[in-house]
């Protein structure tokens, strides 16, 4: 927690950042006709796109309250949680802009041209340009990057840029490590980063106020303003209001309160699913920047910086916040030339009065947070922020020391199936018969194994891992391993039990979540099409398809044995599936010889 | 038990986020409404997709509002309030609400106009906010009560919320546990102004004070309805003020000491109170910690802030509606560096409370401790988890048994075997087991019933899943050991006297449980567990009828012990057609074709003389 520049916090020269300032600014006043800009510079090594922005109520909200919608998952595959498996919400009308944009302009071609040329892109936007800039560098990122086509990550550049996203949008940002490369410049004051957080009803006035006070000229801002101060006040108070509804219903869930209300309030009462995500840097408007990247400590900021001191209640003052969407050229000139930067990234311990910090460090963190107006509250908001990012560390450092635990436990089940392999039974049906002490001890290993697994999937549910914990590459493996030596077991005693008659079928009503996850874990990992990675379940399809008549499921038959073939191929799917008592070779023997001649496994179960 | 309890204080936080969404504020404007109004009962308005409903603050009074009496909600107001018939616990006090606010509500309720209105409400919007400023407060608290009472019944979502502002106590703890077990705290927001005298009276006996009460509601009332309130309300004697300001500390005092010791306070607060001072506002939901503040804050009063401040909600809830707007200065004087404490010494600052007041103490212990208790809820529910997964190797262990036996050559089968074992180690480890998985389930029922689990605990498919699966494949083995020990030679059969309360009590959260669309396709084989967990003790009973029947000479009475038996093999038979039963049941050697057989010998042995039964001959059912 300290100082130091600003290109190297965030990895991003600084006369880049400057130049994008320039570009976006020049896009949004400059050439609103124009879909971007695209400043290619032959002899250099980047290529900056620039996008305008648009105060159209409907470029804002595609409808009430707060205009989302799905993200759209075959172009932004990563944007979705691999543990409760839903897409990430993007604001429509912005998503929209994009789309249009894609499909109507020169941008891919151009993008691709700059690729060609292994440029370093940059994308930036003012304003409502800035969204535009945001969903084009993931897809960017999506479509060059993470299939390993382009080594040079892109960066977004944004000053004064609305929300975008839900939390499932910036946890999938985070997720994939991608939330270096969006760089979010904010001045204290200004009202449009949080537009997003109050409904349409009550920003559409405001909306054209700012198209009126923004395409005014600057002499004439102040009268401009004075004729509005009445509409001014109002859009002021309510996305204030609005942003203090969401930063302290956050800030309860952050603090661990435990009252019932929180929830029965939010049946009457729609918040903002709009989150911020990537480093935020707020600009104090007398050169200082402070530099956040943690996304809860983010949105509190947004909330407090806004609030106003006893002297600030006046006309000259308001006056001055709505100037400040219009000044990051000179504000970013200024602060890049003071370097006056304080980079946050120890929350626990910021300063919680004003006239702490006894040592060096200390103090310019508590000089900077002055510097932004945040009161003792919003400092323990941004401690309970950092509070939860802590604990959710300490939850994987506590999980990552059950692995050895785990491995022993699929080593033992790897034991017993070799064991039965022995026996020339395969462990499926031994496990399903349980004859043998051998296959109660494997049953109490699977239930204690069960348990150990249902403790993380509670937690990533419940969101309490830290972003990236569905992504690391050993877990993955783990996990892997043991849904696919685990899953045949928890799928015989399914239908041992016979609990499909009580409940249906395995796969609808019964398969445990935890093996929902590790499959979509290794699925996005690998970049293979979701649901391919079911060889765990093989047997619940087997099971499933011989209680029917051939004639009814012919074609899943057909379909099961073609991505059988592919597994066994591949070595997923063991040899026990294929021994000469195992139910599925019982079951496939007594399919109709017209099939099993054309059958693409008959080979493997020729008699 | 500190380090495990989050380290950051969010009651403000709490208010804060409260006073921020247009609830409060609505609800407010629409209470000053209706106490305006003289000529309506209660008035209605629609912001977006919520209706609020308000009630006036003054109504006319009776006399039994003045008394402290409660009456219990199932009797004095039959067939309004159902949801909590099934609170009334024998050992325990029914709910009760307060007689005179309970007839208030009651004379509203029978109403053509109010219930016709409420259906319009119902079918217009999805969501409902009761509100009323004093006793208003009330009967929007009593209406609200009504109305989730009625939509557990249907399968409406209509979501209520109750905001009353400086309102009386209502109802005693068992309304107030009840109210908990429904999951229906998070309905109830009780704003109480810093030192207002009226969610406090009911605290103190009326006896001596029932004429000065009087005055007082009514002097509010006249005063409120008129415009220039602060000359009537004189009509209250300064002396007259200052004994009730006394008389209402002092039982306040004695309360809250009462809680220490664990005694019964015959009001009891239910929901969240939202306490608010011109400094700012914090929001509790823990009962003890609300009594608490209820006195520490009103012993920073004064006997005229008392009244003034039950007329002054109208500064309160604008300032706490619009203080999110003003930074907030920094802590006074502490200068602590740890965020429990900062947040501590902020919301006791908001409370009115300073850290220099002796009082600052208890508070903040108060604080402390309704944390604690919430956040012990939640670790508990994580740790509970983590047992449950570790006690179900356990259960594996007895399933496994229960294979053994039903596979082995003596073809007794589970329940026989079980009942039957001799010192062997698989019996007694599988008894052990029994046992272990008993207390498990026995701890968990005792945390709940204390409130030391989520409220919403038996709602939770995996427990409930759990617990019925544990019942099923368990409760066959302590029925054999009750017969196996002659247990019922002492207390009588297991069904009526031996059944632990757990299993009744998971039988509930089965039979509650959501039920979605499932496929009800006959089995296809035996059940692996024999669906109704009692079977046993059945056969059990209907093995002694028979024997009875051999020895019982009293015709009437064989009659009837035969008409059981008769019951039951019907009863089994169905089972075993539907194959809801495992195969113990029809095992070879199993106690059930003992009966079976006994049952067959006795019929073909000793049947009733016919003519001593023309009736029975009639129907023709016992002839063979």
């Amino acid at each position: 927690m300290a100082g130091g520049r600003i290109g190297e916090i965030t990895g991003l020269r600084e006369e880049l950042i400057l130049k994008s300032c320039r570009l976006a600014i020049k896009a949004h006043e400059k050439s609103p006709g124009k879909p971007y800009i695209h400043d290619k510079n032959r002899g250099s090594t980047d290529a900056f796109f620039a996008f305008p922005g648009s105060w159209l109520v409907d470029h804002w909200y595609s409808r009430k309250p707060f205009g989302e919608t799905k993200v759209d998952l075959s172009k932004f595959p990563s944007l979705r949680s691999l543990g409760n498996d839903e897409a990430a919400l993007v604001n429509e009308a912005f998503s929209t802009r994009f789309e249009l944009l894609l499909s109507k302009s020169s941008l891919a071609v151009e993008v691709e041209k700059a690729v060609s040329d292994q440029k370093q892109i940059v994308f930036t936007g003012h304003s409502s340009g800035g969204p535009v800039a945001i969903l084009a560098a993931i897809w960017f990122l999506e479509k060059y990057v993470r299939p390993n086509a382009y080594q040079i990550p892109p960066y977004c550049v944004t000053f004064g840029s609305p929300l975008v996203g839900n939390w499932i949008f910036s946890h999938a940002v985070r997720r994939e490590n991608w939330m270096r490369y969006f760089i979010n410049f904010v001045t204290r004051h200004d009202i449009v980063p949080r537009i997003m957080l109050a409904p349409v009803s009550s920003t559409e006035q405001g909306l054209k106020l700012m198209h009126e006070l923004t395409t005014s000229k600057s002499q004439y801002f102040q009268h401009a303003f004075i004729t509005k101060i009445d509409a001014a006040l109002a859009f002021f108070l309510s996305v204030m209001r609005n942003a203090s509804s969401v930063a302290s219903h956050a800030a309860c869930k952050l603090m661990g309160c435990t009252n019932l209300l929180l929830e029965t309030v939010s049946s009457f009462i729609e918040l903002s699913p709009y989150r911020p995500f990537g480093t935020y840097i707020f600009c104090s408007g007398n050169g200082k920047l402070l530099v956040l990247d943690n996304p809860d400590a983010i949105l509190q900021l947004l909330f407090y910086c806004l609030q106003l001191s006893p002297g600030e209640q006046n006309s000259e003052f308001l006056c001055g916040i709505f100037k400040e969407h219009l000044i990051y050229e000179s504000e970013l000139q200024e602060s890049l030339n003071m370097q006056n930067v304080v980079y946050i990234e120890n929350l626990i311990d910021v300063p919680l009065s004003s006239d702490a910090g006894t040592n060096d460090a200390a103090a310019t963190v508590n000089s900077a947070l002055n510097d932004f107006g945040l009161s003792t509250r919003a400092r323990l908001c941004v401690r309970a922020a950092g509070e939860l990012e802590k604990q959710k560390l300490e939850n994987q450092k506590k999980f990552d020391s059950n692995k050895d635990t785990i491995r022993d436990g699929l080593r033992m089940i790897q034991e017993y199936q070799t064991n039965c392999e022995i026996r020339k039974i395969g462990y499926y049906d031994a496990f399903k018969n349980q004859r043998d002490t051998n296959d109660f001890n494997a049953n109490v290993k699977r239930l204690e194994l069960a348990g150990i697994w249902d403790e993380i999937k509670e937690m990533i549910k419940r969101c309490e891992l830290p972003d990236g914990f569905d992504v690391r590459k050993e877990w993955i493996e783990l996990g892997t391993m043991y849904r696919r030596l685990l899953e045949p077991l928890d799928i015989a005693n399914y239908y041992r039990h016979l609990k499909n008659e009580d409940t249906g079928p395995y796969m609808i009503k019964a398969r445990p979540s935890r093996y929902r996850i590790m499959q979509r874990w290794r699925e996005h990992a690998e970049r293979m099409s979701v649901g391919s990675s079911s060889e765990s379940t093989f047997w619940a399809e087997v099971e499933e398809l011989r209680t029917k008549p051939y004639s009814e499921v012919k074609d899943k038959v057909l379909g099961l044995e073609s991505r059988a073939y592919a597994w066994i191929q591949d070595g997923i799917l063991g040899k026990d599936v294929l021994v000469d008592e195992s139910t599925f070779t019982k079951w496939w023997r007594a399919l109709p010889v017209q099939h099993k001649s054309g059958s693409c496994i008959a080979n493997y179960l020729g008699n | 038990m500190e380090d495990e309890v989050s380290s950051f204080e969010s009651s403000e936080m709490l208010a804060t986020f409260l006073a921020s969404t247009p609830l409060l504020e609505e609800s407010w404007k629409l209470c000053r409404h209706a106490n305006a109004s003289t000529v309506q009962d209660f008035i209605w308005n629609r912001v977006g997709d919520v209706t609020y409903v308000a009630f006036p603050g003054l109504q006319n009074v009776g006399s039994d509002s003045c008394t402290r009496e409660l009456v219990a909600l199932g009797t004095a107001a039959e067939g309004v309030f159902t949801a909590f018939d099934r609170h009334v616990v024998e050992s325990e006090e029914p709910p009760m609400v307060h007689i005179g606010l309970l007839q208030l509500f009651l004379s509203l309720y029978n109403t053509q106009t109010f219930r016709a209105k409420m259906t319009e409400i119902m079918n217009e919007s999805k969501s409902i906010v009761f509100t009323g400023h004093s006793m208003g407060g009330s009967l929007a608290s009593l209406s609200a009560l009504w109305l989730l009472s009625c939509l557990g019944n249907t399968s409406l979502s209509t979501a209520i919320f109750c905001i009353t502002f400086g309102a009386p106590m209502l109802g005693n703890e068992s309304l107030s546990r009840a109210i908990l077990h429904e999951r229906w705290g998070g309905n109830f927001y009780h704003v109480v102004a810093q030192h207002d005298i009226v969610p406090r009276l009911l605290f103190a006996p009326t006896i001596p004070f029932i004429v000065e009460l009087h005055a007082f509601f009514k002097s509010l009332q006249f005063s409120l309805t008129t415009p220039y309130y602060e000359q009537l309300a004189v009509q209250l004697s300064d002396e007259n003020k200052a004994e009730l300001f006394r008389t209402v500390l002092a039982c306040l005092e004695a309360s809250s000491r009462a809680l220490n010791n664990q005694e019964r306070v015959p009001f009891w607060p239910f929901g969240s109170f939202m306490f608010c001072t011109d400094k700012g506002s914090i929001c509790v939901d823990n009962a003890t910690a609300i009594v608490k503040l209820l006195y520490l804050m009103l012993a920073t009063g004064s006997p005229s802030s008392c009244i003034e401040d039950h007329l002054k909600y109208d500064e309160y809830v604008t300032r706490a509606c619009w203080q999110y707007l003003m930074k907030t200065s920094f802590m006074e004087g502490s200068s602590t560096e740890s965020s429990y404490e900062a947040g501590v010494a902020l919301a006791l600052n908001s409370a009115g409370i300073s850290s220099h007041e002796p009082a600052y103490g208890l508070a903040k212990d108060c604080l402390k401790m309704a944390k604690q208790v919430g956040c012990r809820r939640n670790i508990n529910n994580a740790k509970l988890a983590v047992d449950l997964s570790k006690i179900t190797p356990l259960r594996a262990q007895i399933e496994w048994y229960q294979k053994f036996c039903d596979d082995s050559d003596d073809q007794m089968g589970y329940y026989d075997s079980f009942k039957q074992r001799s010192a062997s180690k698989k019996g007694s480890k599988v008894n052990m087991n029994r046992c272990r998985l008993a207390l498990f389930w026995d701890k968990v029922i005792e945390m709940l019933e204390t409130n030391q689990l989520p409220y919403d605990f038996d709602k939770q498919p995996k427990y409930v899943n759990a617990s019925q699966f544990y019942k099923l494949l368990v409760e066959p083995l302590e029925i054999a050991e009750y017969y196996r020990t002659g247990m019922h030679k002492m207390k009588g059969h297991y069904i009526e006297q031996g059944r632990e309360k757990r299993f009744q009590i998971f039988d509930k959260w089965w039979k509650d449980r959501k039920v979605g669309e499932e496929e009800n396709s006959p089995r296809s084989k035996l059940a692996s567990l024999t669906q109704d967990s009692c079977f046993w003790a059945r056969v059990e009973e209907a093995r002694e009828c028979i024997y009875e029947v051999a020895s019982e000479m009293d015709m009437g009475r064989n009659l009837l012990l035969r008409e059981k038996i008769e019951r039951f093999e019907q009863y089994a038979s169905r089972m075993i057609d539907r194959k809801e039963v495992s195969k113990d049941v029809i095992a070879k050697n199993s106690s059930y074709n003992l009966f079976v057989g006994e049952w067959r010998e006795l019929k073909s042995h000793a049947q009733p003389c016919p003519f001593q039964f023309p009736s029975l001959q009639d129907g023709g059912n016992m002839v063979p």
